[in-house]
C-alpha cells in the first residue's frame, strides 16, 4: 500500500518536473537564439541549422548597429525617456498617493470617486489623440513623458503602501517641528524603497518598450524611440511584399533580419540587467493593493 | 480593495462648517498634492472623456478640444455608418474569436502552472522556473513578434528550416503570412508572454491555504491528485473568480490575456488581414491614418460599452455563482 502511494508519486513528481523543464525551455530558448542569431554572421543564418551557438562568429552586426545614427538617436531618445519617465512618474504619483493615504483627508471620498472612475472609463484613442495635440504635446518628447506621469494603477498601490507606515513615525517627526513636506521627503520616501523600486521597475519598463506612442504622437524622425525602430524594421520583412529586403545585405554579411535581432538584444538586455535588482520587491510590491486571495 | 474609512466630524451647521475649515486649512498642504492629481487626471482622464461626444458629432481635428462641443449634432450616423460597413461582419467575428480564444487558452495555462509549481519540492527549481517564466512579461510586444518572425518566416524561421531539414515539410509554412495562422500564432504568444506573470497571483493565493488542511487530507488516505482536486482548487476558488472577471471584463481589449490591439497591428499583414483586421486595428486605421475623428470615436465608443457591460454581468454572474467577485 504505501509502497504502490510512493511509486504514484515518483511518477505524478516526473511528470511535473518534466513538464515544467519544458515550459522555462521554452521560455528561455527564444531568448538564446536571438542572442546567437546577433553574433552569427547574417547571410550565414539566412542558411538554417543555427541552433546551439553562432557558427560563423561576427561582431560584425552590432558594429554596423553602432554606426547607423538612426539606431543610435533611436538608443538615446528610449534612454533619455525612460530615465526621465521614470523620475517625474515616481515624484507625481508618490505625492499624490501621499496626500491620498491620510485617511482623515477630507474630501477623500469625492478623490477616490475620480480616480476609481477614470480607471474603468476612458475616452478612448481619438479623443485622446484631440487632447494631446490641443495641448500642443504632439511631435515633442514631452508626449513621451507628461501624459504618462500618473496612472492610477499605481496610485493606489502606493497608497495602500503608504497606509502601512507606522502613524508614530510621522507624529514623532510632526512634535520635532517637521511640515509635511519635509515629512514626506525626509521619512516617507526613504522608508518606501520597495513600494518606489517596484513602480520604478514597472515604470521603467513601460517607458522602455513604448512604441505605440512614438507611432501615433510623433512623426519627426529625430524623437522616434528604439522600439518603434525595432517595429519599423519587423513589420518591413514581415511584409510578403518585402520579403526580398530580407536578401539585400546592408554590408559584409549583415542582412536586415541580423539587424532585428541584434536591434532586439539591445532591447532586451537592459532589462534583463535591472530584473535581478528590482525582482525581490515586486512579487509582495504587485500583491499590494491588487487581488487578496 | 478596501479604499477610504471617513472620519465622522462632530458638531452641526455652523461650528460643523467652522471645524471643516480649520480641518482644511491644517492639511493644505495634503490638498495640494491630491490637487496635483486631480488636475493631471481632469486633462488627461476626464477631458477625453468628453470627447466621446465627437462620436455624435461631424468633428474636424481643426477645431481642437472647443470643436468637440461647437460642431453640429449628427445623432447616431456614424454608428449606422459602422453596422453597414462592408468589414463590419469579419470585424465583430475576428474581435470575438480572438478574445474567446484567449480567454479558453490563455486564462486557464497560469492557473495550471501554479498547480504545478506548488507540488515542486525544490524550492531553487520552483524559483527558477518562475523566474524565468515571468520574463517574458517585461518584453514588449515588439520584440515578440521580433522574436515570432526569428521562428516562424518562412526565408528566416528556425521552425520552418528544421522542419524541411527534417523532411517533414517540402516548402515553408507561412505562419506569419496565411489567414488560417493567426489566431493561433495570437494565442500562442500571449499564453507564451502572459503566462508566467499571472501565476504570481495564483501561487499567492495558494500560499494563503493553510497547511493543516493538506496534513489532514493526507492522513485520510488522500492521492496527491486528491489533494489538488479538493484543497487547491478550492482554496483559490476566490482569486480564479476575480481574474476571471477581470479578464471577462477586459476581453476585447485583450487586457490580461494580452493586448489583443498590439497583437492585431504588429502581426497582420494584408495577406492574413481576413482573420487579423479587428474593430480596435480597423478604428485607429480609419481614425489616425484617414483622418476620420467621429467614425473611429464612434467605434472605439461601441468597444468601450461592451466592454463595460461585459465587466458588470460577469461579476453579477460570478457574485450569484460562486459569491466571490470583484467588486
Amino acid at each position: 500500500m504505501l509502497k504502490s502511494q510512493r511509486q504514484k508519486d515518483f511518477v505524478f513528481d516526473s511528470v511535473i518536473y518534466v513538464v515544467l523543464f519544458v515550459i522555462m525551455l521554452t521560455m528561455l530558448y527564444p531568448f538564446y537564439y536571438v542572442l546567437i542569431a546577433s553574433f552569427n554572421k547574417g547571410s550565414d543564418s539566412l542558411l538554417g541549422g543555427v541552433y546551439l551557438w553562432p557558427r560563423n562568429f561576427t561582431l560584425e552586426n552590432y558594429r554596423v548597429f553602432m554606426d547607423d545614427p538612426k539606431w543610435v538617436k533611436a538608443f538615446l531618445v528610449s534612454v533619455l525617456r525612460t530615465v526621465s519617465g521614470t523620475l517625474l512618474g515616481l515624484l507625481l504619483t508618490s505625492i499624490v498617493a501621499y496626500g491620498l493615504s491620510h485617511r482623515d483627508l477630507l474630501f477623500s471620498k469625492v478623490y477616490f470617486t475620480v480616480i476609481v472612475f477614470a480607471m474603468y472609463f476612458s475616452g478612448g484613442l481619438i479623443p485622446y489623440y484631440v487632447v494631446l495635440r490641443s495641448l500642443g504635446l504632439l511631435n515633442s518628447f514631452a508626449v513621451y513623458i507628461v501624459p504618462s506621469m500618473l496612472s492610477t494603477f499605481f496610485l493606489l498601490i502606493a497608497i495602500s503602501f503608504f497606509r502601512e507606515i507606522p502613524a508614530e513615525l510621522k507624529e514623532s517627526a510632526h512634535i520635532d517641528g517637521a511640515g509635511e513636506l519635509t515629512i514626506f521627503f525626509r521619512i516617507i520616501l526613504p522608508v518606501s524603497t520597495p513600494v518606489l523600486a517596484t513602480m520604478a521597475l514597472f515604470m521603467g519598463v513601460g517607458q522602455w518598450n513604448s512604441w505605440l506612442d512614438s507611432a501615433y504622437f510623433v512623426q519627426s524622425e529625430e524623437l522616434r524611440t528604439l522600439a518603434f525602430r525595432m517595429m519599423e524594421v519587423i513589420n518591413k520583412s514581415n511584409s510578403p511584399m518585402d520579403s526580398l529586403a530580407v536578401a539585400n545585405s546592408v554590408s559584409a554579411g549583415v542582412t536586415s533580419f541580423s539587424l532585428q535581432v541584434t536591434s532586439m538584444v539591445v532591447s532586451i538586455v537592459p532589462i534583463i540587467c535591472v530584473y535581478p535588482f528590482l525582482q525581490k520587491y515586486f512579487v509582495h510590491g504587485i500583491m499590494l493593493g491588487s487581488v487578496k486571495g | 480593495m478596501e479604499l477610504q474609512t471617513q472620519v465622522r466630524s462632530p458638531g452641526t451647521g455652523g461650528s460643523r462648517r467652522l471645524f471643516l475649515w480649520k480641518r482644511f486649512k491644517k492639511q493644505k498642504i495634503l490638498h495640494l498634492f491630491v490637487g496635483l492629481g486631480m488636475i493631471y487626471l481632469l486633462i488627461f482622464a476626464y477631458t477625453p472623456m468628453f470627447g466621446i461626444l465627437m462620436a455624435f458629432k461631424d468633428y474636424s481635428i481643426s477645431g481642437g478640444i472647443k470643436g468637440i462641443f461647437t460642431s453640429d449634432w449628427v445623432g447616431l450616423k456614424y454608428f449606422d455608418e459602422f453596422v453597414h460597413d462592408y468589414q463590419f461582419g469579419k470585424l465583430v467575428r475576428n474581435t470575438l474569436v480572438l478574445s474567446l480564444l484567449k480567454v479558453i487558452f490563455a486564462f486557464p495555462a497560469p492557473i495550471l502552472l501554479a498547480i504545478m509549481l506548488n507540488e515542486v519540492k525544490h524550492m531553487a527549481f520552483k524559483r527558477l522556473v518562475q523566474t524565468i517564466s515571468y520574463l517574458p512579461h517585461f518584453i514588449s510586444w515588439v520584440v515578440v513578434v521580433g522574436v515570432s518572425y526569428a521562428f516562424l518566416s518562412a526565408d528566416v524561421g528556425v521552425v520552418n528550416k528544421a522542419l524541411m531539414a527534417m523532411g517533414f515539410t517540402d516548402e515553408p509554412l507561412a505562419f506569419l503570412t496565411s489567414p488560417n495562422y493567426f489566431w493561433g500564432l495570437a494565442v500562442g504568444s500571449a499564453v507564451w508572454k502572459e503566462m508566467g506573470w499571472w501565476t504570481i497571483i495564483f501561487l499567492a493565493a495558494i500560499s494563503g491555504i493553510s497547511p493543516s488542511l493538506y496534513e489532514a487530507a493526507e492522513i485520510d488516505g488522500a492521492g496527491r491528485l486528491a489533494r489538488i482536486r479538493y484543497i487547491t482548487l478550492p482554496g483559490m476558488k476566490g482569486t480564479i473568480v476575480v481574474v476571471l472577471v477581470l479578464t471577462i471584463g477586459s476581453i476585447l481589449g485583450g487586457g490580461l490575456v494580452g493586448s489583443n490591439f498590439e497583437q492585431a497591428y504588429l502581426f497582420g499583414n494584408s495577406i492574413n488581414n481576413p482573420t487579423s483586421e479587428i474593430v480596435q486595428t480597423y478604428a485607429f486605421r480609419v481614425g489616425l491614418s484617414d483622418g476620420r475623428f467621429s467614425y473611429a470615436a464612434a467605434i472605439d465608443l461601441i468597444q468601450s460599452v461592451i466592454s463595460v457591460a461585459l465587466i458588470f454581468s460577469s461579476n453579477y454572474i460570478a457574485k450569484r455563482v460562486s459569491g466571490s467577485s470583484l467588486f
